[in-house]
């Protein structure tokens, strides 16, 4: 099912799906990102990585506007999504959101149903019948790796089933209302090493379909998972290139510091 | 001085067993089925409390129906829309009054919204006063509850494009359901005995009435008028009337809080 | 898959009517939560305005007087609310008197010195005493204890004080068993469960840490209680204390049984008074004549305004607690 993107010319593998433009982020007076500028590839997976507080996450949070929740949090400059800036005040929000899906660090499975986890985000949007819909619940299980290990109960709360198994469900859940883009926010902390392997390898498969950012504290993570990578520290990026360039010989001296381990 | 701590407690506790011991005693020496198939009786007649418990039953239903989606409204503005706002912890500090603010002037204000009117005293007038004293229950308990689910739920409904209206309905309420359900039992266990707000707003009714816009009789005044009386028929139904009283409070309170254990434990 | 990414655009122009529909929605529950909250606020303002209004009368006719005079008479039609006013604030003095300290005492056992398996079974019994319904309390009162008084405890305290100067017309005969004292103490134990399940809630606000060090340089219970648990929960505990005089004030049905309904001002703790709130609850549907009904409301509105004023200053307290522990 996988074979017309394959098979894509590597031109098209490499257009630009988001283009951060003079990005700053204000948490009331303090500013959290200064100045960031930086383009994220479609159908690639981009890590940021950088010390607690450098703003890697709050960096994420910009691109689907979940930061929106809270007042006083509030972005200037430009983050263009295919072109189109989604700063901008006249874009939807919820649109923007069924665009650019989210897995969270802990996992946040509703409190309801497996089935319903995933039928509920998917039935917002979409009028499809049941038959449909159970295909789209199976397909998105089958896509998050999940669906041999809760076929059978369905209808089991969200809740019941395990750390690692909750956050497969979230991926699945994100991945059943096809977004174009999905943010992942240290997807893995919160797992075991089983567990963390297998959301790898699902990252990895998932590229194919669609743009990936990660954020992850792990070093070795990133580099497992992304074809590119940004460093950040103190709100600033200090350095964005290929993963294997950032890893192995890294322009700027902080990046070198970091990823030997001498601080962070 | 921690003796006196032991004998503070033993004095307390021993009161309040007194109090529900003598309630026991007294109470059931008079309950039997005719008091929930009987009317209350002319004095020196042998009779029920049906008409009262009929009538007490109404007011609490329409009180809460009236109540609730008010009260949890407003306690969803303050833990959602309105959590950030100023008018949020006006309202909270406005609530926690109108929570502890005597029952009987609650029952004046009916009387000057509506009795005085509408001209007559009324089983409606009743269940508004009764109404007003379960919505800052309500506000309370939703608002407390609604501020225990973690934001990382709302973050995730609505990270899936879901609008704020949706994450409230089937996140927020379904992960704070038991403990709304407890607020709402909390308030029915309230106003299942208050007496002072009916006085003068639902009156009494010696009579089976299920009219609402007539007076209409209510446990809780019932057993004011018949402790006051002079005949022994009337005054042991006000204690069996007072056991009723007291077993259904204590048992709503009872599960009420059983319910917000079991999600403490879950 | 390719079928539905091929089939996304016709997706994402339904999104976008969905949307539309969703903003709406949102934006009308947005409003209805908000008109909900707001009618909080004017309930209380209703309450408030409404009082006003209905004791217009009274206060116009009587003026400041109505505060000061003692008189309250329906025949003459002169009335004055000098008796309630010192009867509510007498009775809920002494209750909360008595009840404080036994209040805090339960606290202390429960947090300090109960047996572990006896905590959460004794708090929950205070906690669902708390919610017992003040006729009860009443009808005990008046059947059961205020005979109880009348026979053993008030002649004998009579008789203990009868040559004493001061006392002695403080606790002076006849005994009825009915009265200020009584309604006091039936007071007392209506707010006691109050009082306890609140400082019991603010003493377990107390950082472990903080007592563990004081346990550990040899503080005994009662010296980390008195120098540690009181002192940093003392705003929490006044809070309660206030709350529970808010309640007290208030309360009607438990009083009106026991108070014995007299508008007098008597020294003596025994003899028979009424309170704000018995007066209105006794007299109210009896009243005969605009200007009574009138002067049962204005009643009404200083209980309003003497408990809104107490309560205020309560939840100020509590908020300053629950502020400091992040709550």
């Amino acid at each position: 099912m996988l074979s017309t993107e394959l098979s894509m010319p590597a031109a098209i593998a490499e257009k630009t799906k988001i283009d951060v433009k003079n990005l700053n982020f204000y948490y009331g007076q303090s500013k959290a990102l200064k100045d960031i500028t930086l383009s994220l590839r479609e159908r690639s997976v981009t890590a940021f990585i950088g010390p607690s507080g450098c703003g890697k996450s709050t960096l994420l949070r910009v691109f689907n506007r979940i930061y929106e929740l809270y007042p006083k949090q509030s972005a200037e400059g430009q983050v263009l999504l295919d072109g189109k800036n989604i700063l901008d005040r006249t874009q939807d929000l919820n649109l923007l959101r069924t665009k650019i899906g989210m897995v969270f660090q802990k996992p946040t499975p509703f409190p309801m149903s497996i089935y319903e986890n995933i039928a509920f985000g998917v039935r917002l949007y979409e009028k499809i019948g049941k038959a449909e819909m159970d295909v789209r619940v199976e397909q998105a299980l089958k896509r998050a790796a999940l669906w041999s290990e809760v076929k059978d109960k369905l209808n089991a709360s969200g809740l019941s089933l395990s750390g690692g198994q909750q956050q497969r469900l979230c991926i699945a859940r994100t991945v059943a209302v096809k977004p174009e883009v999905i943010l992942l926010d240290e997807p893995a902390s919160a797992l075991d090493p089983l567990s963390t392997a297998k959301i790898e390898e699902l990252i990895d498969e998932l590229q194919a379909d669609y743009t990936i950012v990660i954020v992850t504290h792990n070093m070795q993570q990133a580099a497992r998972v992304s074809k590119q990578t940004a460093f950040m520290y103190l709100g600033e990026l200090v350095e964005f290139d290929s993963t294997e360039k950032i890893f192995t010989s890294p322009r700027e001296k902080r990046t070198q510091d970091y990823i030997t381990g001498r601080f962070g | 001085m921690m003796t006196l701590c032991v004998v503070a407690a033993g004095i307390g506790l021993a009161w309040l067993a007194l109090i529900l011991g003598a309630l026991l005693y007294k109470g059931l020496a008079g309950l039997s089925l005719s008091v929930f198939t009987g009317m209350t009786p002319p004095p020196g007649e042998a009779g029920g409390l049906l008409n009262a418990i009929f009538g007490s039953v109404v007011m609490t239903v329409i009180a809460v129906i009236v109540g609730t989606p008010i009260g949890v409204l407003a306690g969803t503005y303050m833990a959602e829309y309105g959590r950030f706002s100023k008018l949020t912890t006006v309202v909270r500090f406005i609530n926690d009054i109108l929570l502890s603010a005597p029952s009987i002037v609650i029952g004046l204000f009916v009387y000057e919204l509506m009795v005085r009117p509408m001209g007559h005293f009324s089983a409606l007038a009743g269940a508004v006063a009764l109404a007003i004293l379960v919505i800052p229950v309500v506000v309370r308990t939703t608002e407390d509850m609604l501020n225990l689910v973690p934001n990382a739920l709302r973050e995730a409904g609505t990270a899936i494009g879901a609008p704020r209206w949706v994450v409230i309905k089937s996140v927020a309420y379904r992960a704070a359901l038991s403990g709304i359900v407890t607020g709402i039992l909390l308030a029915i266990a309230r106003i299942s005995g208050e007496t002072a707000p009916l006085l003068f707003t639902a009156l009494n009714n010696q009579f089976w009435s299920s009219n609402l816009n007539a007076p209409m009789a209510s446990l809780p005044v019932t057993i004011f008028q018949f402790a006051l009386s002079p005949y022994e028929e009337w005054q042991q139904l006000a204690w069996t009337g007072a056991l009723v009283i007291t077993l259904t409070v204590l048992a709503l309170s009872i599960v009420a809080r059983s319910l917000t254990g079991r999600r403490e434990n879950g | 898959m390719s079928a539905a990414q091929e089939a996304l655009p016709a997706v994402r122009s339904s999104r976008e009517a969905t949307v539309k529909r969703f903003a709406f929605t949102d934006a009308v529950f947005h409003a209805l939560t908000r008109a909900a909250a707001i009618l909080v606020l004017v309930l209380l303002g209703g309450v408030a305005v409404s009082l006003f209004a209905g004791s217009w009368q009274a206060l116009s006719t009587f003026g400041f007087s109505f505060l000061t005079s003692e008189s309250w008479n329906p025949v003459t039609e002169k009335f004055g609310a000098l008796a309630p006013i010192y009867g509510t604030i007498v009775t809920s003095a002494i209750a909360i008197v008595i009840a404080v300290p036994i209040g805090i005492g339960i606290a202390i056992f429960l947090t300090e010195l109960c047996p572990r398996p006896l905590r959460r079974p004794i708090g929950m019994a205070v906690e669902l005493l708390a919610g017992i319904p003040s006729i009860i309390y009443g009808i005990w009162g008046l059947f059961v204890f205020a005979p109880f008084l009348q026979t053993t405890v008030q002649p004998f305290v009579i008789g203990i004080f009868h040559g004493v100067p001061g006392l002695n017309s403080l606790f002076a005969g006849p005994p009825y068993g009915i009265g200020l004292l009584t309604s006091s103490l039936i007071l007392a134990i209506m707010v006691l469960p109050f009082i306890t399940s609140i400082t019991k809630d603010v003493f377990d606000t107390v950082p472990a840490v903080l007592k563990e060090s004081a346990y550990g340089i040899g503080c005994t219970t009662w010296e980390v209680t008195r120098h540690v648990v009181i002192p940093y929960t003392r705003i929490g505990i006044m809070g309660g204390v206030m709350l529970g005089l808010g309640r007290a004030l208030g309360e009607t049905m438990a009083v009106t049984f026991v108070i014995g309904n007299a508008h007098r001002i008597s020294v003596s703790l025994f003899a028979p008074a009424t309170t704000i709130s018995a007066t209105i609850a006794n007299e109210f549907t009896e009243a005969v004549g605009d200007l009574y009904t009138s002067s049962l409301v204005a009643l009404g509105l200083i209980l309003f305004v003497i408990t809104f004023l107490i309560l205020a200053i309560a939840r100020y307290m509590l908020m300053r607690i629950d502020a400091r522990t992040g709550a």
